[in-house]
């Protein structure tokens, strides 16, 4: 069996995606809400009722955490009234706030990577940014900051990983929150 | 010229008559008129003689207390891809088509110099093309590339790429080939809505988005490999998921935007990793970013990478793979983190020290370094940072296109899990899923439940 001879006609292709943080995303118009809960035997039904009424008022929610006293999520920020009127129908505590952006830091195998978290919140910290929530998933680190510090918060950022103007994609709730 | 390249597993290639079907599949392609170019894995997996951990244990063997050189192992890690490789394309001979066995240096496949993790940085496909312009039949070694012939440091030396590697390099010739299609050949017959080892039920998928296999493959299930996913999803390579051992058509794996109804639905439950879950409680919620740092810095240094990340007023958790545990505790456990008060307390302290606390015992750094730092308390305010611990925790999760568009998705996952006595420990989501972090004793039946509520009925 005779082989062919190499040839380089085809060009070369190059293809996967760099190893670390490739983009920041920011969401604007983001609403928070903290529901407070008795550390007692019905916190889980609390909590389920809480999910409930969201649902029944057609409220959407990401970034949901729970915690030992209270359960937070957030939500698009022109759905607020409406939270606030499912939640008063529990009778829990509650206090929600809408000045507030969603910073996404987005990485490839994320969950791979070692020192993002540090990287940001040492960027947050230097924009005087404070965090209410954070989450993670196998592309992206985000961040729930004050809109008011989101701009300055992006800039650090974007230094710390080294990104330029290109990697930053911004869109806001409020044209999305009736979709 | 159609090219269509055909990855086979190592299920696939395990044994005479499995690897018999395999090569069916080719001749059927090349019999339609495709020219099928074919990547396999190693022959078997765990204790098979050929398996990649077999050969690397070979390695270890020599004296357990020294580890092979990364350049090493994956020279010997890539011996299983060529052997099997080898074996295939006579199969192929043998059956009376011209076929030729290439290692993917052999194949143009040019990494970086990341040893046991590189990335492909380019294919120069000349040879290949050529070969298919011959009418042979490649069979290209998955899983492994070699360093630019001209590397400052490394010249020409074989790598591999790491977990799912042959299907990133299924994925990446098809690329470079400008394939038709991409093919990855399983035991199973496409993308199942769960795992049909925990859920007989399991429905397989007709159709997915890249984006729905990218977040499947991440959250656990081993079908197709998160960047072989990524490679088809930015090149826009048609994929398919389908079964050697069945003629199903199996599922294909598509850009969203072709797909209108697959926009907000949701596509399979998967489940993934042995986690600890780690609650620290920080009383003094001004100090509490400045001592969030320095855990973070603590596990960055460490190489312990955390997750699941959550927030209070007064607590900081996260969960870390259940191997890097021990590292983590141990360095948590009796760290102090010193904050200097811009103005003395009531009592005249200028600056508080923290100190992690995981548990009261003889042999924790806490109950040596706690007391050391009673010398000091008349001057600085000693406060402790308690930390709780789930172990055997595992995360489940539902892949939802769109859920952050849709209400009720949480609620009827929750429902179901409460109604069921299971406790949710934590819940995550991302735009392509909601997950929650449970007991490892709870998952079948979380799994299952979660399955009858959300596709059975």
């Amino acid at each position: 069996m005779s082989l062919p001879a190499t040839e380089t006609k085809a060009p070369n292709v190059s293809f996967e995606r760099e190893r670390g943080v490739y983009a920041i995303h920011i969401t604007r118009d983001v609403a928070h809400a903290v529901v407070t809960l008795e550390d007692d035997s019905l916190r889980s039904a609390r909590i389920l009722q809480v999910f409930r009424v969201l649902a029944s008022a057609e409220v959407p929610i990401f970034l949901t955490k729970l915690h030992r006293s209270a359960v937070t999520f957030a939500f698009a920020g022109p759905d607020l009234p409406r939270v606030e009127a499912a939640l008063k129908t529990v009778g829990v505590k509650s206090t929600a706030r809408r000045d507030l952006a969603v910073i996404a830091v987005r990485a490839a195998s994320m969950r791979d990577l070692t020192g993002v978290m540090v990287a940001i919140a040492d960027g947050l910290y230097a924009a005087g940014a404070r965090l209410f929530e954070t989450g993670d998933s196998h592309n992206s680190v985000v961040c729930l900051i004050e809109n008011e510090r989101a701009d300055e918060a992006v800039q650090h950022l974007k230094s710390a990983f080294r990104l330029d103007a290109t990697a930053i994609r911004e869109q806001n709730l409020s044209s999305e929150a009736a979709v | 010229m159609k090219i269509v390249v055909q990855k086979f597993g190592g299920t696939s290639v395990d044994c005479p008559e499995s690897r018999l079907l395999a090569a069916k599949k080719v001749i059927q392609a090349k019999m339609s008129g495709l020219s099928p170019v074919v990547v396999v894995s190693a022959i078997g997996r765990k204790g098979k003689p050929y398996a990649t951990d077999t050969l690397v244990q070979v390695l270890r063997d020599i004296d357990p207390q020294v580890p092979p050189a990364p350049r090493e192992q994956d020279m010997m890690m890539a011996c299983g891809e060529i052997i099997s490789t080898v074996v295939f394309a006579h199969t192929l001979q043998t059956l009376g088509y011209k076929a030729i066995a290439l290692s993917g240096g052999q194949a143009g496949i040019i990494t970086d110099p990341e040893f046991g993790n590189a990335r492909i940085l380019e294919i120069r496909p000349h040879y290949i093309n050529r070969l298919l312009e011959q009418g042979y039949i490649p069979v290209v070694c998955g899983f492994q590339g070699i360093t630019q012939p001209n590397d400052e440091y490394e010249h020409g030396a074989i790598t591999t790429l790491g977990r799912g590697g042959s299907d990133t390099t299924a994925a990446a010739l098809g690329v470079a080939l400008s394939a038709t299609a991409v093919e990855i050949y399983t035991d199973v017959d496409g993308i199942k809505t769960a795992d049909p080892d925990l859920v007989p039920a399991a429905k397989t998928l007709e159709v997915c988005t890249y984006e729905e296999v990218a977040e499947i493959a991440h959250q656990g299930a081993k079908v197709v490999h998160p960047r072989a996913a990524e490679i088809a999803m930015d090149h826009n390579i048609p994929l398919w998921v389908k079964s050697t051992f069945s003629d199903a058509p199996g599922t294909r794996i598509t850009d969203s935007t072709a797909l209108d109804a697959v926009r907000q639905r949701l596509t399979g439950i998967t489940h993934t990793g042995k986690l600890v879950y780690i609650r620290l409680e920080i009383e003094n919620a001004e100090h509490k970013p400045h001592v969030e740092r320095e855990v973070y810095r603590m596990m960055a240094r460490a190489g312990v990478n955390i997750f699941l990340v959550t927030f209070s007023p007064k607590g900081l958790s996260f969960t870390v793979p259940r191997t890097l545990y021990p590292i983590a505790r141990d360095l948590l456990d009796g760290m102090v983190v010193p904050i200097a008060l811009e103005e003395p307390d009531s009592e005249g302290k200028q600056s508080v020290y923290y100190i992690f606390k995981f548990s009261e015992g003889l042999d924790l750094a806490y109950s040596v370094q706690r007391p050391l730092l009673g010398a000091v308390e008349k001057h600085i305010r000693i406060v402790d940072v308690p930390a709780s611990v789930i172990e055997n925790c595992t995360m489940v999760s539902v892949i939802a296109s769109g859920h952050r568009r849709v209400h009720g998705v949480l609620a009827m996952i929750y429902e179901t899990l409460l109604n069921a006595g299971i406790a949710v420990h934590q819940t995550a989501d991302s735009e392509m899923s909601v997950s929650f972090l449970l007991s490892e004793s709870d998952v079948q039946r979380a799994v299952r439940l979660l399955h009858e509520r959300l596709f059975e009925k």
